[in-house]
């Protein structure tokens, strides 16, 4: 039986305004060639300039990660031709990167938590995109020199799953940072993903890398196919070629990319435009206190503190907008069970219908909250808050007006009540008398009669309470 | 005391025709621009600040809008910049001119201007003779009485080795106080914008207008001013080396060592031990960094782009190929080496700490000397072409302007003397901040010896 | 430097030499690096590299972006080649 190593090498797009060294916009799916400059462009005699906020999103990843921070960060140049990269060389960090040797805990189900080494995080530039077409490629520049920030794993991972359930709640951890969008399909979060096997025991073998991987479930399956290929290969007393190789996911399978070797040799050396990055103690104080309690911390603390179980915890703490929607109604005195069974399905629902993320739409957790808080006093019913929560995103009104509006409120009002009653009791004499011998099923019959008398407004608790005190006083 | 002659304010003014005219004759003769378009100079935005309406040549690696900015080099053929330099800017801002764009060695690399891809420029004194390099086109418009000053660069010795052929001043500042936003990267930690002029204040002047720090350049820095207000009493005089010096270098040479005790300051030979590793380590830093910088041209966003390539690589290198001169190429590749791993350790990083040792040096003689004197050239101005210098000896002569560079100390090149009717010059080096120390020295040699005027120099248009 | 190590090279640094071309500057780089071998006389053990000269500290920029009208359209103008807003070259594949 083998060994699987596996690091991953992860790139997420920072969300700032402006490029990482030019003030060039920061954006996805522009018009192509519009948010380009002499500096981006690699014109003659330009310089970069470096962007303040990219460095300190760059930062409270380093953070998060709980990475050592080099006192003395330094950017180098990464020399190679490729036509999407406008210098030729990729302004990046090597030797001194802003953070080194951290970890992350992923959670693998069940209690079970494993801890990857982070190797370092650095900061770099990311490259313009390539078209390929007949016999061209046109190149689009929007995105050359837009921040790129690398987390590199220690080969901590022992299969594909593992790797993508790195990917994925790491995605979670940074969407809850708020430095990036994670969006895989749109390229704002790459992976590429380093393998070897080994006999047990014996340490890393020969890996090879894979390229191309634009979701986490392709990367389970890229590794997946690596994993059989090498163990194939090795049994059959072969070795692994050291390379680099795509995955295919037409035909579900990695090809090796051939490059020369000569071509790797990247001649990294420190970048003469831009001299030593160095944090200072009140820039990482103030970054510190920025930083926001991360998933799987918050996961455990609503387990143990609301008595959420674990599935309803993971799922409310899986995007920071709607764990901070839960607390914010667990303040507003809506029981937590109850805050997480609306979120994870009502508002779900809603939230698919019309396909709007929670912030941008009408509903909030004080309207949300008031909503719940009527039910439980009794005022409407489950049936009608669904309604009205459905009115919330339509209307965008308050949810009082629009149980006005709808008409929902419930008659709880006892007097009008127990006139409906009597008249019902009265009109079913012989349903009455079987209750009174016995036949408690009945009263639902009766209730039936209720609601419909009063179009479903009656409070059904204490209707039934009338409709009991009515039969058995007569009797 | 006017620091322009009256000539130059009003040379743009009105009836700017006998001027032009006056500058392409001239120019017939010297080829010292490669572009000469006032009027492109007169659109671009300019006020009435101290330098109003004087006119300057800049440098064409130095991206001025609107103008080409080739680096004297057929890869850049045709090319046209769409912004300006920080530095041409700012003297934009205060009145000045540009008029055109000076020839060049390509991308900086040379001492001769030969190795322009468009044309060779002529020393004034005489045309048989190089201006000097890699900054000739603007010394030999200045010496030529085309332009009162003129911008060049210099990365080891650009500024002050063509102001020491043509017989004018040439000031490389301290590296980091003039923004290098706009100047073409040949060696970035070594680079800096310098000014070529006729008299001593001249370049004064223009140094103090385009000097301060720029958001757009990192590596640039505020200059905090002379630390002891420019006074000098004591100079270091390098030891000449007998036999290294041309016959008519060491002369001048001696000349100006006379002229500085004649003048009253403390002279004292000094011997500077890691003069000897300046050239290796210079020229190991130097094509290091000038391999990345020039990675940059491929004939894909800009530039010449050879014709019916059959893949984007094959388009990159046939257009490096057919683009760059052979000095550049050698230089990539030298470049390239020392990077490559396995070879880093021995030449790229060890150059990078021989440096250091080489700062160390001049910081600990700067204790005991307020500025050193050393020679600029160890020869007159050569004949074009390789029969008086080799291509690899014109790189060995670098070593007295290239440890200015290594170091980053300020320098400046004055006229010594004329010995058998060629200029000569010696060089001044300062602490770094200390630009004032090196106009106070030069301007008391000037009162003696002031910039001679070339053959072709004239100071009417007509 | 051999011919077969100035060819490594010039494939890093993108330069298509023609044979006589690799051949005379496989000599000139080979002298160069005779000379630079002086360099290692030098003890360096306690030498720290001056990779950077005056400012050893970095500054930042304000994240506010500003997008010259103009610009990006003069520099589509420079490209050799172009469709559209598109810069084009010879497939890459
Ligand atoms: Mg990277
Ligand atoms: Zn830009």
């Amino acid at each position: 039986m083998y060994q699987t190593f596996i690091g991953l090498e992860i790139h997420i797009h920072l969300i700032t305004n402006s490029k990482v060294f030019c003030s060039c916009r920061n954006e996805f799916g522009a018009e192509p060639n519009t948010n380009i400059c002499p500096v981006c462009m690699g014109y003659p005699g330009v310089l970069p300039s470096l962007n303040a906020e990219a460095v300190r999103k760059s930062y409270q990843v380093c953070m998060a990660l709980d990475c050592t921070l080099n006192e003395t960060a330094i950017f180098e140049r990464k020399n190679y031709f490729y036509p999407d990269m406008p210098k030729n060389y990729q302004i990046s960090q090597f030797a001194f990167p802003f953070g080194i040797n951290g970890f992350f805990d992923i959670d693998l189900g069940g209690g079970t938590v494993k801890r990857i080494r982070i190797h370092d995080v650095h900061l770099e530039e990311d490259a313009g995109k390539m078209i390929h077409s007949g016999g061209v490629s046109f190149l689009d520049y929007n995105r050359a020199g837009t921040p790129l920030l690398e987390i590199v794993t220690e080969p901590d991972l022992a299969s594909g799953e593992e790797a993508e359930i790195f990917l994925q709640q790491f995605r979670q951890m940074v969407r809850y940072l708020g430095v990036t969008d994670g969006n895989m399909e749109e390229g704002s979060m790459r992976c590429d993903a380093n393998v070897s096997i080994n006999e047990q025991g014996k340490g890393l073998g020969i890996k090879t890398e894979v390229k191309n991987l634009n979701s986490s479930r392709f990367v389970n399956k890229a590794l997946e196919y690596e994993i059989k290929r090498h163990t194939k290969v090795i049994s059959a007393g072969g070795t692994i070629i050291q390379e680099t190789r795509l995955w295919d996911e037409d035909r579900n399978v990695t090809r090796s990319m051939r490059t020369k070797e000569s071509s790797n040799d990247y001649r990294y050396f420190p970048e003469p435009d831009l001299p030593p990055y160095l944090p200072d103690k009140d820039f990482l104080q103030e970054v510190r206190e920025s930083l926001v309690e991360l998933p799987l911390a918050r996961k455990g603390r609503f387990m143990s503190e609301y008595a959420l179980s674990e599935s309803s915890a993971a799922f409310v703490t899986g995007e920071k907008e709607i764990a901070d929607f839960f607390e914010k109604m667990v303040q507003h005195g809506v029981a937590p069970q109850t805050a997480a069974r609306w979120l994870s399905g009502d508002v779900q629902k809603q939230l698919n219908l019309s396909g709007e993320s929670l912030k941008a739409s009408a509903l909030t957790p004080e309207r949300l909250s008031r909503l719940l808080v009527m039910v439980e006093d009794g005022k409407i019913s489950r049936d009608a808050a669904k309604k009205v929560l459905a009115a919330i995103f339509t209307e965008n009104e308050e949810p009082e007006k629009l149980v006005k509006d709808l008409g929902l409120e419930q008659v709880s009002n006892k007097e009008d009540l127990e006139k409906v009653v009597s008249e019902i009791v009265n009109a079913h004499e012989k349903v009455a008398e079987a209750i009174r011998n016995g036949a408690d099923k009945q009263i639902g019959f009766l209730m039936g009669q209720v609601m419909k008398a009063t179009a479903g407004k009656a409070n059904p608790k204490i209707a039934q309470q009338l409709i009991k005190n009515n039969i058995f006083k007569q009797g | 005391m006017h620091i322009f002659e009256k000539r130059w304010s009003t040379a743009l003014s009105a009836d700017k025709k006998e001027y032009t005219q006056f500058v392409m004759r001239q120019d017939e003769t010297v080829e010292s621009f490669l572009q000469f378009d006032p009027e492109r100079g007169i659109a671009l935005q300019h006020t009435n600040g101290s330098l109003a309406g004087i006119p300057f040549g800049v440098k064409d690696n130095l991206a001025v809008d609107s103008y080409q900015l080739t680096c004297g080099s057929k890869i850049l053929s045709g090319f046209t910049s769409p912004y300006t330099a920080t530095a041409v800017q700012k003297l934009i801002d205060n009145g000045a001119v540009v008029v055109g764009k000076t020839n060049l060695d390509q991308f900086g690399m040379g001492s001769s201007t030969d190795t322009s891809a468009f044309k060779k420029t002529n020393n004034p004194w005489d045309t048989e003779r190089v201006a000097g390099g890699s900054s000739g086109g603007s010394a030999a418009a200045v010496a030529a009485g085309l332009v009162p000053f003129a911008l060049g660069t210099d990365t080891g010795g650009s500024v002050r080795q063509p102001a020491s052929f043509c017989g004018i001043y040439g000031l490389k500042p301290t590296y980091g106080v003039v923004s290098r936003y706009g100047l073409t990267a040949y060696a970035s930690s070594l680079d800096v914008v310098g000014v070529l002029s006729k008299t001593v204040d001249q370049s004064r002047i223009v140094f103090n207008l385009m000097k301060g720090q720029d958001e757009r350049d990192n590596t640039s820095i505020m200059h905090p001013g002379s630390s002891n207000g420019g006074a000098v009493k004591r100079i270091g005089v390098l030891t000449a080396q007998k036999g290294v010096l041309h016959p008519d270098v060491e002369k001048s040479y001696a000349e100006a060592v006379g002229r500085l005790q004649q003048n009253g300051y403390t002279t004292r030979e000094i011997d500077i031990e890691t003069m000897k590793y300046v050239v290796p380590v210079y020229y190991t830093i130097a094509t290091a960094e000038a391999s990345a910088n020039l990675a940059r041209y491929t004939g894909i966003r800009y530039g010449y782009a050879a014709q019916d390539a059959k893949s984007s690589s094959d388009l990159m290198e046939e257009s490096r190929n057919e683009g760059f001169g052979d000095e550049i190429k050698l230089r990539i590749l030298l470049g390239t080496y020392v990077l490559r791993s396995g070879f880093q350790d021995q030449y790229y990083h060890r150059a990078q700490k021989i440096r250091t040792a080489i700062r160390n040096e001049f910081s600990r003689l700067f204790n005991e000397v307020d500025v050193i004197l050393m020679p600029v050239f160890p020869t007159p101005p050569f004949k074009h072409g390789d029969s008086e210098l080799t291509p690899f000896q014109q790189k060995v002569a670098d070593k007295y302007t290239c440890a200015a560079n290594l170091t980053g100390f300020p320098a400046i090149s004055i006229p010594s003397s004329v010995e058998n009717g060629l200029p000569v010059g010696v060089q001044l080096i300062a602490p770094p901040f200390e630009e004032e120390r090196l106009f106070a020295v030069a301007r008391v040699c000037e009162k003696d010896f002031p910039s001679p005027d070339s053959p072709l120099y004239k100071t009417s248009w007509s | 430097m051999d011919v077969m190590d100035l060819k490594i090279t010039a494939e890093l640094a993108k330069l298509a030499l023609t044979e006589e071309e690799t051949a005379k500057l496989s000599e000139e780089v080979a002298r160069m690096l005779e000379y630079f071998s002086s360099m290692s006389e030098v003890d360096v053990t306690h030498l720290e590299p001056t990779n950077y000269v005056l400012q050893k500290e970095n500054r930042t920029r304000i994240d506010s972006e500003k997008n010259e009208s103009d610009i990006p359209d003069k520099i589509l103008g420079n490209a050799p080649r172009r469709e559209d807003r598109f810069i084009v070259i010879p497939n890459v594949l």
